[in-house]
Order: C-alpha cells, then structure tokens, then sequence
C-alpha cells in the first residue's frame, strides 16, 4: 500500500524527513510515533501528495511521488480517507454535508449518498444530530464525524494524523478502538500520536520518527 | 449531471450561507456599477445637451438699408452654403416691426413715424457635430457677403460651450477608463476577499480529493449571483437617479432637455460585473489552491 524509498524533505525553514525506508502492507494498522516536530506530518503530508520528496520514492497504492502529475493528485487522494487533530470539518455545513461531501466530489448520486453518509454515521456510532452543525458538537464527536467522512468513500488508505489530540482519554480510547473496527474490514490504517500510552499493548506495527530520520520499525 | 447540479446548487447555497459575506460583495459591486453607470449615463446625455444647446445658438445678419427682399433673399441662400449653417430665415421689415414690438412692447413706427428697422436674416447652425464648432469663421464669411450691414452672435457664449464640450470629450475617455479600473479592481477584490476568507472550505476539499474544477465552480457560480443581484440594485438606482435630474431639470431650469439612459447600459453592466466576478473568483481559488 504504502513505500518509502530512501525519502527525504527539508522544508524551506529546515527540518523535515531524512532518508527513510519503510513498507506498509494492504490491511495492516501501523501507529507512527515520536515528539512533536519528528516528522511525523511531514510524513503523511508526503504519503498524500501534499508535499513531494526532494529525493527518494514514495509509492501510494497506483501512484508514484516520480511520475504523479498535478491533476492526478485529487484522483490519488481520493483512495485516502483522512483524519485530523483539528477536526477540518466544515461550519457551514452540517453533519450529514460533511459527511456527503467526499462522495458529492466522487460523482456519486444523490440516493446512493444518503444511504453510505448513513451506514459510515452507523459505523462510527454516530446516531441522530446529522442536521447539527460541528459548532454544536463535542470534541469526541467532531472527531466521529471526521473519521466518517473519512471512511464514506471506502478508502484503500486511512491517514490519522494525531486524532486524539484533542479528545479526553475516553474519547481517545474510543476513537482507536473505532479504527481497529474499520481495520479490520480490510482498510490499511496509518495513525500517528505522541501519545505512547494510548497504542502500547495492541500489538500493532509502530514506525518511530525522531528528529526526521527513523528510530525503529 | 448529479455533479453538476451539485456545483451549481453549492454556488447558491454558498449565498445564503455567508450571508455577510454576499452582502460585503454585493454592495462594493454595487457601489462600483452604480457609479460606472452614471458616469456612461453623463457620457451619453452630454452630446443632447450640447445638441440642445446649439439649437439655441443664433447668428443675426443685418442687411443694408437699401436692400430688398429679393437681393436679401439670396444673400440668405448663399448664407446657406456656407459649412456649419444649418438654416437661414429671411425676416422681412414688416415682421420686424412685429418682433420688436413683441420684445419691447412699443410699436416703433408709431414712435418715430417710419420704419427704420432692415431687412435681417436668422442663422441657425449644425448641431450633430462631434467635433469643436467654430463660429468664428462662419461669422467672417457672412461678413464679407454683399450687403451685409452688420452680423450679431453670442460668440463669447458659443466659444465658451463649445470649448468646454471639447475639454469635456478629451477627458471622458480617461475619466471612464479611471472609473472602470477601479471598479473592476473593486470588484475583483471584493470577490477574492470574500473567496480568501474561505480558504478552511478549500483546503478541505482540496484533501478530500477534489479537482480544481470541483473547488472553483461554485466560486465562480456564486461570484456571478453576487454580479447580477449587484446589477439588479444597481439599475433602478441608476434610473431613479436619472428620473430625479429630470424633475430638477423640468422644476428648477428652462432647459427642455430629458437625460435617458440607454438600455444597452444595464447590457454591459451586467457583462461588467459578471466577467469580472467570474474571473475574479477563477484566479482567487487558484491562487490558494497553488
């Protein structure tokens, strides 16, 4: 699914990735950790094409960091499902909106998005509120509905960039719980944390960044 | 199809959802056209202005005493030849005597027992000329027709509208094009202002895997309601602002003049705002999404 080849970025105000090698297979659940300023979303910026590595490769499922075009970049995004610490929902819009959009920007129509935006709410054991706005929702439940719009489209990929960042130790524990249930239906799961004491003991791969370059697989 | 609509059904949406934000926009446009239209408005009506103006403007040529009307006659057709006359009525002794009294209220033969007014000639120039109209050289060539006594013209009056009219039509092009640049820097940044202060929206879609396409053009649908609705307040603005000239005009003047607007004005102000809108909201979305 995923392969980094000797990668590395320096952003323009330094720091960044240094040469790392790493492989993540289709359906496996991998937690990236390390201090803050690691690496850690340079990473998955580089996995979603946000960013492109100064040297080395990066393959993503069908897509290549040497040979990916600009306007192949939103088509190889929309294998990833994506969920961040500060939630990117959108406040204009609500629950349901949120959740519909990715399949508004995949050309789905309109009934067979009614009843995915519903199953991925269900999945994620979010029920009722779909008309509430984020701004009248809990932290733990902004992120619910992150990770379904995230899961909505049936990703191959799920990038979790420090999703529990904001959330109680309840609310976190319920979150990785939650991925290891969409995991287990197959879809490959990169998360990273900080927080070494919510991922220890789940017997999952952990890649360790520190100061950009890679402590251990 | 589905996709489609969807765009099209955000950019409306978007105007109702950002409410502050549509008003911000619509009313710098409106501003912006209001005034873009007064201007061409002004443009427009100056040459029935001036057109009126010169229908007021009136070169007397006196004859000689001795002349009759038959001589006067000609001399009033050769008057008629020369370029910029329009028309060149004769008027006789009789209808002298009749004009004088209208104007002076005295019946000059009864006061001095004969009547010592000359045979007199109207002249009445070109009005449809675009260019400066000189009355100077008229006047001279008049002036040098066999008898001709003597010939009277508001020239101090004349020159003075004319050279304004001329000074008027050297700076509009520059006036309009300065009033047109900042309108359309107005609005173009009125739209990307209110395009940046969504860029959260952007960069959303931009990680869920939209194309460019997707994310501009609700942007561009919504950038042109916001031209259009700004063109609807600004027409019967402009309309209302031309009407209320014209009660002043009929009210507070003598002029018998009515300012129009030409229909083809809300034409290019409505293709004003919504190229500039549509452009404008193209090139904010893609600066953000660079």
């Amino acid at each position: 699914m995923i392969d980094f080849q000797n990668v590395s970025y320096t952003h323009l105000k330094g720091r960044g990735v240094t040469n790392l090698s790493f492989s993540i297979d289709d359906g496996e659940f991998v937690f990236l950790i390390g201090p803050t300023g690691s690496g850690k979303t340079t990473l998955m910026r580089l996995i979603y094409f946000d960013l492109l590595c100064d040297s080395g490769k990066v393959n993503v499922g069908n897509f290549n960091s040497d040979r990916i075009k600009k306007n192949q970049i939103p088509l190889a995004r929309r294998d990833i499902g994506m969920v961040f610490q500060d939630y990117h929902l959108l406040n204009d819009r609500n629950v349901f909106h949120n959740v519909a959009l990715p399949l508004h920007v995949i050309g789905c129509d309109a009934s067979e998005i009614s009843y995915r935006v519903e199953d991925a709410l269900e999945l994620v054991g979010f029920e009722g509120k779909r008309s509430h706005y984020p701004h009248e929702l809990s932290g733990g439940e902004k992120q619910r509905v992150t990770l379904a719009r995230a899961i909505v489209k049936e990703p191959k990929l799920i990038l979790a960039d420090e999703p529990t960042g904001n959330l109680d130790p309840v609310a976190a524990f319920e979150l990785v719980q939650l991925l290891e249930t969409i995991n287990n239906e197959g879809t490959t799961i990169l998360m990273a944390s900080h927080n070494y004491n919510l991922i220890k003991g789940r017997g999952r791969r952990i890649i360790e960044l520190k100061d950009g370059l890679m402590r251990g697989s | 199809m589905d996709k489609f609509l969807y765009l099209i059904s955000e950019g409306l949406k978007n105007v109702w959802r950002h409410k502050m934000t549509t008003f911000t926009a619509v009313f710098s446009l409106f501003l912006a056209l209001y005034f873009v239209g007064l201007l061409a408005t002004a443009g427009e009506n100056t040459k029935s202005i001036l057109q009126y103006l010169r229908s007021k403007y009136k070169i007397e040529v006196f004859f000689k005493q001795n002349m009759d009307l038959k001589s006067a006659k000609k001399v009033s057709d050769s008057i008629l030849e020369v370029k910029g006359v329009r028309s060149s009525t004769v008027i006789n002794k009789e209808d002298a005597v009749r004009i004088f009294k209208d104007q002076f209220g005295e019946d000059i033969i009864g006061v001095l027992g004969y009547n010592p007014l000359p045979i007199s000639a109207v002249v009445n120039l070109k009005r449809n000329s675009e260019e400066m109209l000189k009355v100077a050289p008229v006047v001279s060539q008049i002036k040098k027709m066999k008898g001709v006594q003597e010939v009277r013209y508001q020239g101090h009056l004349i020159n003075k509208i004319e050279r304004t009219y001329a000074r008027f039509m050297q700076l509009f092009p520059g006036v309009a094009i300065l009033f047109i640049s900042v309108a359309v820097l107005v609005i173009y940044n009125t739209v990307k202002l209110s395009i940046f202060s969504r860029k959260e929206l952007i960069d959303s879609l931009k990680l869920i895997g939209a194309t460019k396409l997707f994310i501009q053009m609700p942007f561009i649908f919504e950038g042109l309601i916001d031209g259009i609705l700004a063109t609807l307040i600004s027409i019967p603005l402009i309309i209302g602002t031309v009407s209320g000239a014209n009660y002043m005009i009929d009210n507070f003047t003598s002029w018998n003049i009515e300012l129009t607007v030409a229909p083809m004005l809300f034409i290019w102000l409505t293709l004003l705002s919504g190229i500039i809108s549509v452009l404008g909201s193209y090139r904010a979305v893609s600066g953000i999404m660079k």
